[in-house]
């Protein structure tokens, strides 16, 4: 039975039998299952094993790995819910800065005159094409408690100096804005591009109507964006979880164990610890969780409709 | 079409199978027919390169072997994950490596080379020797080490005394000058260790660091003191904040402090001789304890486990002849870092002024204190180095509250050494 497909009307028809549509389909399917599906299984597999990186597999152990982590007074669940509450600080803090100030800039430069909207829309997004230890190596400079910039022009302004890398709260601050920086434009642009879509007649329709800024935002712009919204609070959620590199490299996983994340800790058991049971069933976990969450964020979002 | 189809699919398995293939023969040979030994180390800094001409020096000198050596960032990932023929292990991860049966015994390969244990400085050979065999040929030890500012300390402290009244001199002339940086981080182990050393603190308790004792507590709050009673180093030094503090000017404004001297390792050589050049000191770490003592790390050659055959086996043999010639061995005390090796030893002590770093290193030698052989060790380390040294040095600390810190620590370790295999 052969699948027809249209190439707008210039060439005509196109016909496709089912065979070459599964030989082109083909290539696709097997990168998923290979580096999918598979390591997501053979995951699961290690996280039931008493798996070394050295000794390989020490035998089937059941939940145990899993019991281990989850039950208190033990060094892998100690390690575990101090990464796990300090990547969910980090979620908390980071994720209505990285969805809010988008969002703002986004606002911003879709009111600005076309011919600049080119040059700004670049300018905030050539950040998150740095790598995050070039990010890191720049804020790590800007924050240094002994003579940085930040510091520096705290002292200008008469303002006595912070010690942002070794002191909680301000080195959650320090990780946070150099996050902000560097992913901001994503977002942004995501926003950007949602926010060109709105029909822009409702505007004028509601100017005619007396509608001020807040009111056209509240009844046209949100409204009209909420999709892209709810997406980007998702993965916005989803890449804080994943918070490592930042951490890793501006403030060490300090002050004392302060800012180590989630991933810092499963790297630790996995390369340090050569512990790939218990490594594999903290990632499995923290997969559980975040899907949790974003399944509940989902469902909150969309619960009206 | 069936066929076709068949073909498809066994041409895609076959890309992702030859994808998946390795470089080289599986016979271990290159193109030219030598025997090729890999050889993988963690050498990414300015030592490279020195290393490298020991290897390109072996390689020139060969038809029959090559060494093919990789110096990577993350050289125990590649490891573990890769197959290697020599590989680079710090003295501190030995015994973890050995219980794991990641290496073996090097006894019968050195043999062949014509090295033997005795050959390296004591300290140096007791690191690599374990009661079922050698498990490594020392390659160098680098002790903390302490670079001056002569415009700052015309000579370097060498008590704390000593440390106490330059600070006292500097002070004078600015508030913002110190003699040294404690640092909250980076260092912190080297630190810990060093003070322990200078206290004549036993740190081994059965198969884990024991860190629950009072002298230990008295001993590290010698740092709270340098900071918060003495003034010595000035407070809230963040990570590698010895090395920062060394490397500023107090006449860059602001709230900037200076330290004329910094207790840290020696592979910051290039960049604090760029910065200060002839006004560059180098000295051994002050005793700031009851008796002198400094710890520190080192590096040695292992032979991983896999192993087997003989061939490779007598390359790796002729490659370490080759490389503790101390002719060809010199090369490494040229990158700053103080080989262990007797004979090179001598060599770098008739020329000190070409290797001043190795030379002074090279002093530290008889009161140095190397990891002990734990399984585990660097883990067993880490939450005393992340949690609880970072508290020594903070404000308000007091021995009692130290205890309670150490005790945590001590529990932590002891469960991280029980995973050990062989229990």
């Amino acid at each position: 039975m052969p699948f027809y497909l249209t190439d707008g009307g210039v060439n005509g028809t196109m016909k496709i039998s089912r065979t070459w549509s599964l030989i082109m389909y083909l290539p696709f399917l097997i990168c998923f299952v290979l580096f999918l599906i598979v390591p997501l299984v053979y995951g699961l597999y290690i996280s039931l094993h008493n798996w070394s990186v050295f000794g390989g597999n020490g035998g089937f152990v059941g939940l145990d790995n899993y019991i281990a982590i989850l039950t208190p007074g033990n060094i892998y669940s100690t390690a575990f819910y101090l990464g796990l509450k300090n990547t969910l600080i980090f979620v908390a803090i980071s994720v209505i800065p990285l969805v809010m100030i988008s969002l703002a800039l986004a606002l911003l430069v879709d009111s600005i005159p076309n011919k600049l909207k080119v040059y700004f829309r670049t300018i905030f997004f050539i950040s998150y094409a740095v790598s995050v230890t070039a990010v890191s190596a720049i804020f790590k400079w800007l924050f240094t408690g002994n003579g940085g910039y930040v510091n520096n022009v705290m002292n200008t302004m008469g303002l006595s100096s912070i010690n942002w890398l070794n002191e909680q709260p301000y080195a959650w601050i320090a990780i946070l804005v150099a996050t902000v920086w560097w992913t901001i434009g994503f977002n942004m642009i995501l926003f950007i591009n949602a926010l060109d879509e709105v029909d822009q007649t409702m505007y004028e329709a509601s100017s005619l109507d007396g509608a001020n800024w807040w009111e056209k935002f509240s009844y046209i712009t949100f409204p009209s964006i909420k999709g892209v919204f709810v997406f980007l609070t998702i993965i916005s959620v989803i890449a804080s979880f994943n918070l490592y590199g930042q951490t890793l490299l501006i403030t060490a996983g300090g002050p004392a164990q302060s800012t180590q994340s989630l991933i810092m800790i499963i790297q630790q058991m996995v390369f340090n610890q050569n512990n790939l049971g218990i490594g594999s069933a903290m990632a499995i976990i923290m997969g559980m969780i975040m899907m949790a969450i974003v399944a509940t964020q989902y469902f909150y979002s969309f619960r009206k409709e | 079409m069936k066929r076709k189809l068949l073909f498809s699919i066994l041409l895609i398995l076959a890309m992702i199978v030859s994808a998946c293939g390795g470089g080289s023969g599986s016979s271990g040979e290159n193109a030219d027919g030598k025997i090729v030994i890999k050889y993988i180390n963690g050498f990414t800094g300015g030592d490279g390169e020195f290393m490298k001409k020991i290897t390109n020096g072996f390689n020139e000198s060969q038809d029959k072997y090559v060494v093919e050596e990789s110096q990577e960032k993350d050289h125990y990932t590649k490891f573990k994950t890769g197959n290697y023929d020599l590989v680079l292990i710090h003295s501190d991860n030995l015994e973890t490596y050995r219980q794991d049966n990641m290496i073996q015994d090097i006894s019968s390969v050195i043999e062949t080379a014509g090295i033997s244990p005795n050959d390296f400085h004591p300290v140096a050979k007791e690191q690599v020797t374990f009661e079922n065999g050698t498990f490594a040929v020392p390659l160098d030890i680098h002790p903390m080490t302490m670079f001056y500012n002569k415009k700052l300390s015309p000579v370097a402290p060498t008590t704390y005394e000593e440390m106490k009244t330059l600070t006292d001199e500097l002070q004078a002339q600015d508030p913002n000058l110190f003699a040294t940086g404690i640092p909250s981080a980076g260092l912190g182990e080297w630190f810990i260790m060093t003070m322990a050393a200078q206290n004549g603190i036993d740190m081994i308790d059965g198969n884990h660091v024991n860190f629950a004792q009072a002298d230990l507590a008295d001993a590290l709050m010698n740092y709270n003191d340098m900071i918060f009673k003495d003034k010595i180093s000035p407070s809230g030094l963040g990570l590698d904040g010895e090395f920062q503090a060394f490397m500023k000017q107090v006449d860059e404004g602001g709230s900037s402090v200076q330290t004329a001297t910094a207790l840290t390792g020696p592979w910051y050589y290039g960049a604090v001789k760029e910065a200060y050049n002839d006004d560059l000191g180098i000295a051994s770490a002050p005793t700031l304890g009851k008796e002198p003592g400094v710890y520190g790390g080192g590096h040695t050659l292992a032979l991983p486990a896999s192993v087997q055959d003989d061939e490779k086996k007598a390359g790796i043999a002729e490659f370490l002849k080759y490389m503790y010639t101390p002719e060809n061995l010199i090369n490494w005390a040229d990158s700053g870092q103080a080989p262990t090796h007797l004979e090179t030893m001598e060599l770098v002590e008739q020329d000190a002024e070409k290797y001043p770093l190795a030379a002074q290193n090279i002093k530290q030698f008889d009161t140095f204190l190397g990891a002990p052989k734990l399984y585990q060790y660097r883990e067993q380390m880490r939450y005393m180095v992340e949690n609880v040294y970072p508290q020594v040095i903070k404000e308000g600390m007091t021995k009692e509250k130290l205890m309670s810190e150490l005790e945590k620590a001590a529990e932590q370790a002891k469960q991280i050494a029980d995973t050990a295999p062989q229990q």
